[in-house]
């Protein structure tokens, strides 16, 4: 009776003992992949992640789409894990929200357990493993998953933006990261103005108007690509915006992007 | 001839059970839990290991008794709780169920193997509600046994150093404010941890020799770690309390 009890903090060890896991291991579904190779899913999407001056930015926009048809553009792609971790997510849904959820419980039964907050490298590798699980199911084209982590460590307020690969590798993304079908325009905008950009680059930036380059950034990406919802002010539609820093997540509010929106970006 | 044979030598030996572990409780100093308007305030001092710990979101633990043993019902609190948030959601994971269908039976089977060394422990565990009045408390002990409360719980050593706590608790409407309750806690963990001599109380239950008692909070944070955290109602999770007032009363700078 005593072993139920053991202290091993690893969580997906516990499920593994419970034999739940179920929808996480590596046995493969029939189907195969779309044109794209990306399968029904939201792989289709724009994903952002950059360092301002108070942090770092993520943000989403919220249209899931399956081939051409919209699905919904109502999906918050900006997932908290915990007090300390955003993680963005392009790529099927269902692997991607049941992962978020595995690295949730991970790192909240190990905080508990072992009466410390996991490391940073701790809960990359924790990501690596489940991308890594979910291998076979990438490439059949129906569970491809490839999220952005940003994470701060507790201790030193150090807050990092990283990317993954759909094999699991992780490499950081300084000053900002991308992913999805819309990342092409993101990508090149945030790099010009890292570069040619005001005085210190995005990270000198102030989070008003990060905020606004954030919409601005999704607009843009959604008039190229059209799996990226964009701003739909008419349907109330918002993108997800949230900001990571010293004091902890916040979630930008739907009124503030409104009056961003109003001022920043259909404005000028 | 063994105790399985003849029932009269179980029953012995399950009150012997009892007197043993009560024994070994006895030296514990009080756990109290108390709900404050910004969550549940856990209040405690301790020597070797810290007492409090958090379960789940909303949930904590408070217990005394032998470390290993805490850490034993703890694991299988925090496994019961986070398989099930997992896998259906964090809002079916209640300290109800938790109580009533994990750790009570599972003492209670540890407790009456009697071949197998006893457990000792004697737990508060406590899940904040949105508010001051839907907080729930469980006493839970090392047989098994549970009993409710609403407002506060004290898990002691004797059953006469809990019933001291007891009566120096608030029991006025309301709810005090984490500031408000912090002194009240203080005072009656003391009154649960010593005799009326050691505090300077007179005969008719007052405060008659402020030094004594001064000295006897100096000598308690000298001896002893502070183990007083707040359950927030907010933030669904444990979080340190500034404790430099009742240091200061303590004549501690």
């Amino acid at each position: 009776m005593m072993g139920d009890w053991a202290n091993g903090g690893s969580f997906l060890e516990l499920l593994g003992q419970r034999q739940s896991i179920g929808s996480l291991g590596t046995q493969g579904l029939p189907g195969s992949a779309d044109a794209h190779g990306a399968g029904p899913g939201i792989q289709a999407t724009t994903i952002l992640a950059f360092h301002y001056r108070g942090g770092v930015l993520v943000a989403g926009d919220r249209r899931a789409t399956a081939g051409n048809r919209i699905m919904t553009n109502r999906v918050d792609k900006v997932l908290e894990i915990d007090g300390h971790s955003l993680m963005a997510i392009a790529g099927s849904p269902a692997f991607a929200i049941e992962m978020a959820r595995v690295l949730e419980h991970t790192f909240k039964y190990y905080r508990r357990s072992q009466l410390t907050d996991m490391s940073v490298e701790g809960k990359l590798r924790i990501l690596s493993q489940l991308l890594k699980e979910n291998i076979s199911m990438a490439f059949q084209g129906v569970g491809a998953v490839v999220p952005l982590f940003v994470t701060q460590d507790p201790g030193t307020f150090e807050t990092h933006i990283y990317f993954y690969d759909i094999l699991g590798a992780h490499f950081e993304g300084a000053p900002f990261a991308v992913g999805g079908s819309g990342s092409l325009e993101v990508q090149g905008i945030l790099r010009y103005l890292d570069r040619w950009g005001n005085e210190g680059g995005l990270a000198g930036m102030p989070e008003d108007e990060a905020v606004v380059l954030a919409l601005r950034l999704l607009e843009a990406a959604s008039y190229f690509d059209s799996a990226t919802g964009g701003i739909q002010v008419r349907e109330t539609v918002y993108p997800i915006v949230k900001l990571l820093d010293r004091s902890g997540i916040r979630t930008i509010s739907e009124e503030e992007l409104k009056e961003r929106y109003r001022t920043g970006v259909e404005r000028v | 001839m063994n105790v399985f044979d003849e029932p009269y030598r179980w029953v012995e030996a399950v009150g012997q059970r009892r007197d043993y572990i009560e024994e070994q409780l006895k030296r514990s100093s009080p756990a109290i839990a108390q709900s404050v308007a910004e969550g549940i305030l856990f209040f405690t001092f301790y020597r070797r290991m810290p007492k409090v710990f958090e379960v789940y979101d909303r949930i904590a633990m408070g217990a005394i008794g032998h470390p290993a043993d805490i850490e034993s019902a703890r694991m299988m609190l925090l496994n019961a709780a986070h398989v099930e948030g997992f896998q259906r959601s964090p809002k079916d994971v209640t300290l109800n169920r938790l109580v009533l269908f994990v750790l009570a039976p599972r003492l209670k089977t540890a407790f009456e193997e009697v071949m197998a060394p006893p457990l000792i422990y004697r737990s508060i565990l406590a899940e904040a509600g949105p508010s001051p009045e839907s907080d729930t408390f469980y006493l839970v002990d090392y047989d098994g046994n549970v009993n409710q409360a609403e407002r506060q719980m004290v898990a002691a050593g004797t059953e006469s150093s809990r019933e001291r706590v007891l009566s120096r608790l608030t029991k006025s409407e309301g709810f005090p404010s984490l500031r408000e309750a912090l002194p009240v806690l203080m005072e009656a963990f003391l009154y649960g941890s010593l005799g009326d001599e050691e505090l300077g109380i007179d005969p008719s239950g007052n405060w008659a020799d402020p030094e004594k008692l001064k000295s006897a909070r100096k000598k308690l944070f000298e001896e002893s770690c502070p183990n007083i955290t707040l359950l927030d109602r907010e933030k669904r999770i444990l979080v340190g309390v500034n404790v430099q007032d009742l240091k200061k009363d303590a004549g501690i700078s």
